[in-house]
């Protein structure tokens, strides 16, 4: 049973295309002007990016997403390969039962910290600052998890190697085993980051003044007030959905192997 | 190295018994740990007592005093008609929408389980909406089922159709909700159904096929029991998602109209951050802790001795 390769493509392309049509309709969308898109003509402009990261401050938003996820992922990253690092190399007292408690929050809905997690941060004066979006948001489970194992599989001869050489446990962590892992730690960082640049309850909670809104925040509020006399001003909503989307997809093509890579590997063992 | 090398013996640094240097080799797993089980204490594990601690309060703008109340919270919170509202609503979502992906992901992968062009395309395109913002994705849905100048209504008026008020009718809005959940969760679903499939042993199909069996039966007689382990991972997370749901909820329809999309954990937001009941707030938050942990050991019980590791 062969079949045309070529159509079988042009078929493939075709569904996903449709599949994706609400997003492809709402990125066409964003470039049309207000007024063709409710008389149904076409007319293309910029205006509406325009007036998204200047008037509906979307510049700020970015630069908060930016520099949120970015904290995040890099000290996320970091906590969890020196933590997979112990738990994979280490028998240790405790071990067990630290490397259990460390798996089980992935099991843990995160809602039940919600309420105590906004008390802590409002004692020590963290809202509405990078550090009350940041500090919560750190520990990855599931990273620190997926390392483990990925570390556990790196052949321990090359730890003896450099402890012979004199080298500190620090020393091989920072020079055997992340040049190894690195395949595993850039997409568990890619995963920490996407998960964080799309993140909404917790900033949703952290935050209340609009100049420290992530992308997330920033986007919902756009789309709640409805610019626009009575009617919602679609195209100046889906400028600023595009922005807020687009970074990770962007990114998302780049690395798509990566990611998947990373997240199959978690899940099927 | 042998086997049966303990993992705490390293030669290099055994040989200088200095005291200090031995406390800190004794230390060492523990300070690599260290920051990380720190954030997760701080973060995670003392929230838990503390919202433990904080349900049997009442906490509110009246009382900020936060005098103990016992089990109060809890019983106001049940002799709710919002509560049983918003726990049957988000049962329903899960009911509906966890078979729904399961299945669809399980019939797309065994279809995209080969690694040819067509298949990584259609692939990449499912996995697509997982990594994209849920709040985009709720805002974009919310103008595809605009009642007036929407694409879905905008589509069936050129048929010919009526125009439907998607987001207006209780039963359609969480509906709506389901599906855009699906559209968006069902990518990851595939991608790991995929794996899950590429790690069956094709002899298997092979024999099954040579027995004459058709595509159906192959399906639900091979595929289906084979990747029991897969599935088993799928409907954790599944459920877990399906109890937790808020962004879209809280983008789509705000629990509206009329309560028929409120779902749990907006309930929990509004009680919380809106009403600044703390005491209430936390008690739900522990009944939905305390529903999620049920939930998963009723599901280790009657599928734990389903699964089929092996081959």
């Amino acid at each position: 049973m062969k079949r045309d390769p070529l159509l079988l493509t042009g078929l493939a392309l075709g569904a996903g295309l449709l599949f994706l049509a609400p997003v492809i309709y709402s990125i066409w969308l964003s470039f049309q002007t207000a007024n063709a898109y409710y008389t149904g003509t076409l007319a293309f402009t910029l205006d509406n990016y325009g007036h998204a990261i200047g008037q509906y401050n979307f510049a700020r938003y970015l630069v908060n997403s930016v520099i949120v996820s970015g904290l995040v992922t890099l000290i996320g990253i970091s906590l969890a390969t020196m933590a997979a690092f112990a738990f994979a190399r280490w028998r240790f007292w405790g071990g067990d039962f630290l490397f259990g408690a460390v798996v089980a929050t992935l099991m843990i809905p995160s809602h039940i910290t919600l309420i105590p997690n906004y008390l802590t941060l409002a004692k020590v004066g963290l809202l509405d600052t990078y550090a009350g979006l940041v500090l919560p948001a750190i520990s990855s489970g599931f990273a620190a998890f997926f390392l483990r194992q990925y570390i556990r599989g790196i052949p321990r001869a090359l730890d003896e190697a450099a402890y012979m050489d004199g080298a500190t446990p620090l020393q091989v962590l920072l020079r055997v085993i992340v040049p190894v892992a690195r395949p595993a730690i850039l997409s568990m960082g890619l995963y920490i980051f996407i998960s964080e640049w799309n993140s909404y309850i917790w900033p949703l909670v952290a935050v209340g003044r609009q100049d420290m809104y992530t992308l997330q925040i920033g986007l919902a509020r756009l789309y709640r007030i409805n610019p626009g006399e009575g009617m919602i001003d679609w195209p100046l909503v889906m400028a600023a959905s595009t922005l807020t989307l687009l970074p990770v997809l962007l990114g998302f093509f780049l690395v798509e192997r990566h990611l998947i890579r990373g997240i199959t590997m978690g899940a099927v063992k | 190295m042998t086997a049966g090398q303990t993992d705490t013996a390293r030669p290099a640094v055994a040989r200088r018994p200095f005291a200090g240097r031995r406390l800190l080799r004794r230390a060492t797993p523990y300070l690599f740990a260290l920051p990380l089980l720190l954030f997760i204490a701080v973060f995670t594990y003392i929230p838990i007592a503390s919202s433990l601690n904080l349900s049997l309060r009442e906490w509110n703008f009246l009382r900020p005093d936060k005098p103990f109340v016992g089990l109060e919270n809890y019983r106001t919170l049940l002799s709710q008609r919002e509560v049983w509202n918003a726990l049957r609503v988000t049962v329903i979502f899960a009911v509906i929408s966890v078979p729904l992906r399961l299945g669809l992901a399980l019939m797309i992968a065994s279809y995209l389980v080969r690694e040819t062009l067509p298949s990584r395309l259609l692939r990449g395109a499912l996995f697509l909406p997982s990594v994209t913002s849920t709040v985009s994705i709720a805002v974009i849905f919310s103008w595809v089922f605009a009642t007036d100048g929407g694409l879905m209504n905008a589509a069936l008026t050129s048929l010919g159709g009526p125009k439907v008020p998607w987001m207006q009718d209780p039963m359609l809005a969480l509906c709506v909700l389901i599906a855009v959940n699906t559209w968006k969760q069902l990518g990851y679903d595939v991608i790991i159904y995929i794996a899950g499939l590429q790690a069956v042993p094709p002899e298997l199909y092979d024999a099954a096929a040579v027995d004459g069996g058709r595509r159906w039966h192959v399906f639900r007689r091979v595929t289906v029991p084979l990747v029991m382990p897969t599935t088993y991972f799928l409907l954790v997370i599944a459920v877990i998602e399906a109890f937790q749901v808020f962004t879209i909820v809280d983008v789509m329809t705000r629990g509206g109209p009329a309560g028929a999309t409120d779902m749990l954990v907006n309930m929990l937001y509004r009680v919380g951050f809106t009403l600044f009941d703390i005491g209430q707030g936390s008690a739900l938050a522990v009944l939905l802790f305390l529903l999620l942990i049920g939930l998963a050991l009723v599901k280790s019980r009657i599928l734990g001795r389903r699964v089929h590791y092996e081959a």
